[in-house]
């Protein structure tokens, strides 16, 4: 009675966030596509402000290039301004609680972490950052990466999606990223951050207060603005929490209520990209063949993640039980939000293993836009793979798919192994993981290919925590985020920006657009994981499972 | 597009962004939820008396005593204010033995206050804080000791 109660709880939340996705995606659409909404009267004046500051030419389109370049100059920018505020907090503004900068390589690992939409945390926010380091230092990273994964995500659907002029048609980066500030970001964090303010997560300037408790002690009340924070942070698949414990701290996370639109909130925009992909190329055949893919993937995540039955128990929080904490667990990797609200260490070996699996995909359904793009990458994998078994030249939306269009694909899957595996073996050849007490077994190595996964998959979570906070690995993580970030996204786009001036055939080699192909494409999915990770799962998570169970008998 | 353009035009995007989505927005966000829901957005503030004794939010310990609810002190934030139903019925008893309240109205203090981790299943739990404070509004008269917790708190 009590799983039936738990598959209906886990079914609603699908169907409402799948429902309001498919909404988004239609204004997304009229977003991207420059078409009139009810917004135009208050933004189109507001916009027009900024272009002029910026001095841009708004009807410009990009090509792959150029539209790259401006990305990736533009993260550099926002990192540095970030890293100074971090780094000189001490002497800057609102900072009533008097906090010191940060060391120069716990700085420089906040800032490459946050705008790489990983949000690996190697500090205690709650206790460490003044309120201008968690407004400009953090949350301004927060929007600029979640719309960075947004606006890559549009400039490759219209890559994919062909037509117009040839190779300049990805659109104009600057009227992008503006809109989907004024339009889609502001407008939906805004509203959230005062549900979850009304739902009791605080939102003050006033500085931390000293009270005394019922039993004589003192106790500081670390208020902030929280919900504001909480809001980009997880409708942006970001995850960098206000404080330490993340989303398990009460004032993050204060109720079942809570927890469970925290949770809908990450799941919102990277549903509705499939959707959007659909509207663009107006083929809505091909947009449900991603999300089925996506969450098909995200099923077999969570079957796993639910064996072991995980109830209430130490490293948990009571008000969210044991399903709620698996459930949040999964979907934060495979979302790659990479907020918690336990603590890891608590986990079941085979929870571990789940999200190593979100972690390692990047796509079931991955993090906010470049879940989309991984998942088009492992399409053009698969349907070379299909034509090899049928002996033709593999297709993908009409298009012919190129040797080269394949080797690209290759390279942007083989870049996430190389950038996870290579920095865990010289974390143990250069002695890093024993200077922080972690020792040969599974449950060191563990730890230590969690944190550089979650690194590479731009994710977030992690065992470390403040311990992870030595010059080693702030700079091996903080290289292996940016990595993890830009070296995928240029790829893609430099595949997008070939797809655009392909010629389209009508005629269909082979159907992605039916339910056989999604099937397939799991299949393929599954089984590149598999084949390139599985000897590390081995000696980490399944080793500790296999301990586990021999530790009962 | 020139290297020069690129370089000041994407300065100047990082830049105006960092002014509106650093400052602006968890302002804005700030003076509405300070004007529409003062109590939540300065951290559910509990009070005993005319002093301000923490936040309903976050647990206290209470030093393992035995006239009050302990919190649980193995959880994730290390600061969760929620024990089990099953452990604060278990607790009740200690704290009857201890201070002669009746089982009867701790009970159906619990009861009264049972949420569960799934709206109506789940894990049933209490607010250790919210019971603790009930206890001691509702005795701070009758009996010595949280007559003696309840002036310690109004005299700081």
């Amino acid at each position: 009675m009590i799983g039936a109660g738990y598959l209906l709880i886990t079914a609603l939340i699908w169907a409402t966030i799948i429902a309001f996705s498919w909404g988004l995606a239609k204004y997304l659409k009229k977003v991207y596509e420059n078409e009139k909404t009810f917004l135009d009267k208050i933004l189109n004046p507001l916009e027009n402000f900024i272009y002029r500051i910026l001095g841009i030419d708004r009807s410009k389109r990009m090509g792959w290039k150029e539209y790259f370049l401006s990305l990736f100059v533009f993260s550099v920018f926002s990192a540095a301004i970030s890293f100074v505020v971090l780094a000189f907090q001490g002497m800057l503004p609102l900072n009533p609680m008097k906090f010191p900068g940060m060391s120069w390589s716990l700085a420089l690992n906040t800032a490459m972490s946050i705008s790489s939409n990983t949000n690996l945390q190697h500090y205690n926010g709650g206790s460490s950052l003044s309120y201008l380091g968690q407004m400009v230092g953090i949350q301004f990273l927060q929007f600029t990466s979640a719309s960075s994964g947004i606006v890559v995500a549009v400039a490759i659907f219209r890559g994919f999606a062909g037509k117009r002029d040839n190779n300049r048609n990805l659109g104009n980066f600057y009227t992008d990223m503006v809109r989907t500030m004024t339009r889609v970001l502001l407008p939906l964090t805004l509203i959230l951050s005062l549900i979850l303010i009304g739902l009791g997560v605080p939102q003050s300037l006033s500085g931390y207060s000293l009270v005394r408790t019922i039993s004589g002690s003192f106790e500081l009340i670390k208020v902030g603005p929280v919900s504001s924070l909480v809001s980009i942070m997880q409708l942006g698949t970001n995850g960098g929490g206000y404080y330490g414990a993340n989303s398990a701290n009460p004032f993050q996370n204060p109720s079942p209520i809570t927890n469970y639109i925290e949770l809908g909130a990450m799941m919102l925009i990277p549903t509705s990209m499939p959707f959007l992909f659909g509207q663009m190329l107006h083929k809505k055949g091909e947009g449900r063949t991603i999300l089925i893919a996506s969450y098909g993937l995200y099923a077999i995540d969570l079957a796993i993640a639910l064996i072991p039955l995980t109830t209430l128990g130490p490293g948990m929080e009571t008000r969210f039980g044991g399903f709620s904490t698996v459930l949040y667990t999964v979907t934060t990797t495979a979302f790659t939000t990479g907020s918690v609200n336990t603590a890891l260490a608590a986990m079941h070996p085979l929870v571990i293993l789940a999200a190593f699996l979100g972690m390692m995909i990047q796509a079931t359904p991955g993090g906010i836009g470049v879940g989309a793009m991984y998942m088009l990458m492992y399409v053009i994998i698969t349907v070379f793979i299909v034509g090899l078994m049928a002996g033709r030249t593999p297709e993908y939306l009409g298009a012919k798919i190129t040797a080269n269009d394949v080797k690209l694909a290759i390279i942007a899957f083989l870049a996430h192994p190389i950038i996870i595996l290579v920095p865990t073996a010289i974390a143990y050849a250069t002695g890093a993981v024993h200077t922080i007490g972690l020792g040969k077994g599974p449950v060191g190595f563990t730890q230590i290919l969690y944190e550089y996964t979650s690194a590479a998959a731009n994710n977030g979570s992690d065992f470390l925590g403040s311990t992870g906070n030595t010059v080693f690995f702030n700079v091996s993580t903080g290289i292996v985020m940016w990595a993890g970030r830009f070296i995928p996204i240029f790829i893609m786009l430099a595949i997008a920006g070939r797809m655009s001036g392909k010629k389209r055939s009508t005629e269909v080699a082979l159907r992605t657009d039916n339910l056989i192909f999604p099937a397939i494409l799991i299949v393929s999915i599954l089984i590149l994981a598999v084949l390139t990770f599985f000897p590390f799962l081995v000696v980490g998570p399944i080793l500790m499972h296999l301990e586990g169970i021999r530790n009962a008998l | 597009m020139k290297k020069g353009n690129l370089i000041s035009s994407t300065l100047r995007l990082a830049l105006v962004l960092a002014v509106i989505c650093g400052l602006v927005y968890p302002v804005v966000v700030t003076g509405i939820g300070q004007a529409f829901f003062p109590y939540q957005a300065n951290g559910d503030l509990a009070h005993l008396g005319n002093a301000t004794i923490g936040s309903y939010l976050i647990g206290q310990s209470t030093n393992n005593s035995h006239y009050l609810f302990n919190v649980r002190n193995d959880s994730a934030s290390g600061v969760d204010p929620d024990i089990t139903v099953s452990s604060a019925l278990a607790q009740a008893r200690v704290i009857h033995n201890s201070t002669n309240i009746s089982i009867a109205y701790l009970d159906s203090l619990i009861h009264n206050n049972t949420r569960y981790s799934m709206f109506f299943f789940g894990t049933a739990y209490v607010d250790s804080l919210s019971l603790n404070i009930q206890i001691i509004n509702h005795f701070h008269n009758s009996i010595a000791v949280y007559g003696k917790i309840y002036d310690r708190v109004n005299h700081h």
